[in-house]
């Protein structure tokens, strides 16, 4: 049946509507100061049970895939005891290919990506893990690849992660070598370089080769050195005989990332470069 | 109109809210996945009186911006503008048809995604494009899909006017 559009379109219901339109626009326009306290507060009481339910609906999610990882593995470890030798072998190379959390040891907390259904959810995530598990604000946050971000806000069963794609966030790099210093930050927006990391600060006469590896360098104390970003694909600006810019491949696409590890507060100064795979160098 | 169909709307919406938090990362990538929750709020408009629709949406928007801070009051400045304008503009212009109601999904969620994308400022150039142009409409259009289903499914009950119950 149709509704009738004067019985609607009550005084009422446009003062309601410009009300919240009103407290919207004040809160766009909250300092953070304020802005994180309320979001905080919100998280933890009227969308914890939300987030409890989502947390367990990846744990799910892992345990499924985990199991049929788990049965995948015995099948072939049925197999291989045919090949005793060839099982060996397999045995050598799965410890090689040990992950990332036993290289890092002890100091980090493993979480879940919560991805979110908004057009900004790769610049900041939700991950579940929080102050109970120990994290703290600023802690990096890896995978498996390399840096995802930094801890931005710290609630009791989850955080949020400002990613490196997040328009203020900066980083101190270095080549691998160790032989050129930069900062690292997202590229921009324009054009086809968008979601690449720059190189920014370079001295024009140190020249960084195409293919070198970007790690953090350590310096400022927040991020610890050696923490894969990315790789150089090239020049992008400079200023004449003053500074270049490089255009970073990133090692980490926040939008695919599901699982990573934050890093804990005795991780300050360490370095971690041979925590994570090599990166090959390309010429 | 019997007691019962009163609430078995709310159940409706209440199985979306929960669809979002625990099927909805199940069901393949993160930018093109449907929208429950807006889905929820669509269906809740359509058949609510546009202040109410507004502040609802205000809510909605006010709870996921907590979590995406990096659009803090987009989110409800968008949803409460698609909700008020998704009551107004059922309430005058359109018919109780599935093919329209599926495409007042779809131009909710883009116009949704475009208002956070803009009031945010964070997505500029390039990055705006492909957001509006590409992810935005393949995630109305699968967040269209899925309300269609709804509709089709339960049309029944949710043919209940909520201001009136």
């Amino acid at each position: 049946m149709a509704l009738r559009a004067d019985r609607y379109a009550s005084r009422a219901g446009t003062l309601l509507f410009l009300g919240c339109v009103g407290l919207s626009l004040a809160a766009m326009s909250l300092p953070p100061a304020w802005r994180d306290p309320v979001a905080a507060a919100l998280r933890q009481t009227i969308l914890a049970p939300f987030l409890e339910l989502q947390q367990q609906s990846e744990l799910l999610r892992t345990s499924h895939s985990r199991f049929e990882r788990v049965v995948a593995q015995r099948d072939s470890a049925a197999l291989a005891a045919t090949f005793l030798p060839e099982l060996r072998n397999e045995n050598t190379r799965l410890r090689v290919l040990l992950g990332l959390g036993q290289r890092l040891g002890t100091g980090y907390t493993p979480a879940e990506v919560l991805h979110q259904a908004a057009p900004t959810d790769p610049l900041t995530l939700e991950v579940s893990a929080g102050r109970r598990q120990g994290v703290r604000p600023l802690a990096p946050v890896v995978s498996p690849e390399g840096l995802v971000g930094v801890v931005f806000a710290v609630d009791a069963q989850t955080s949020v992660v400002v990613t490196w794609a997040h328009p203020e966030f900066r980083a101190s790099a270095m080549a691998a070598d160790g032989g050129v210093y930069g900062i690292a930050a997202p590229h921009g927006t324009e054009g086809p370089g968008v979601w690449l990391l720059e190189l920014r600060g370079v001295p024009y006469l140190q020249a960084v080769p195409v293919g070198t590896v970007i790690l953090t360098s350590g310096l400022g104390g927040v991020l610890p050195r050696g923490i894969p970003l990315g790789t150089v694909l090239g020049v992008v600006g400079e200023t004449e005989g003053w500074e270049r810019t490089y255009l970073v491949r990133p090692a980490v696409q926040p939008a695919g990332v599901t699982h990573v590890m934050i890093l804990g507060a005795a991780r300050n100064g360490a370095d971690l470069h041979n925590a994570f795979p090599p990166v090959q160098e390309t010429p | 109109m019997r007691r019962s169909d009163k609430y078995r709307v709310w159940v409706i919406l209440a199985v979306l809210v929960a669809l979002q938090f625990s099927v909805r990362n199940r069901l393949g990538n993160e930018r093109t996945a449907p929208d429950f929750l807006l889905l929820a709020l669509l269906i809740y408009t359509i058949r609510s009186q546009p202040g109410r629709s507004a502040a609802a949406g205000f809510v909605v928007g006010l709870l996921r911006d907590a979590l995406t801070p990096a659009s803090f009051g987009a989110g409800a400045l968008a949803h409460t503008l698609v909700g008020y304008l998704s009551a107004w503009g059922k309430a005058v212009f359109f018919a109780e048809n599935l093919f329209v109601n599926g495409c007042l999904f779809f131009a909710g969620t883009w116009c949704r995604n475009v208002v956070v994308a803009l009031a945010s400022g964070k997505l500029k150039g390039g990055q705006l494009g492909w957001e509006l142009l590409v992810w935005s409409p393949l995630q109305s259009l699968t967040t269209a899909v899925a309300g269609v289903a709804v509709l089709w499914l339960f049309g029944r009950w949710l043919a209940i006017r909520l201001s009136e119950s």
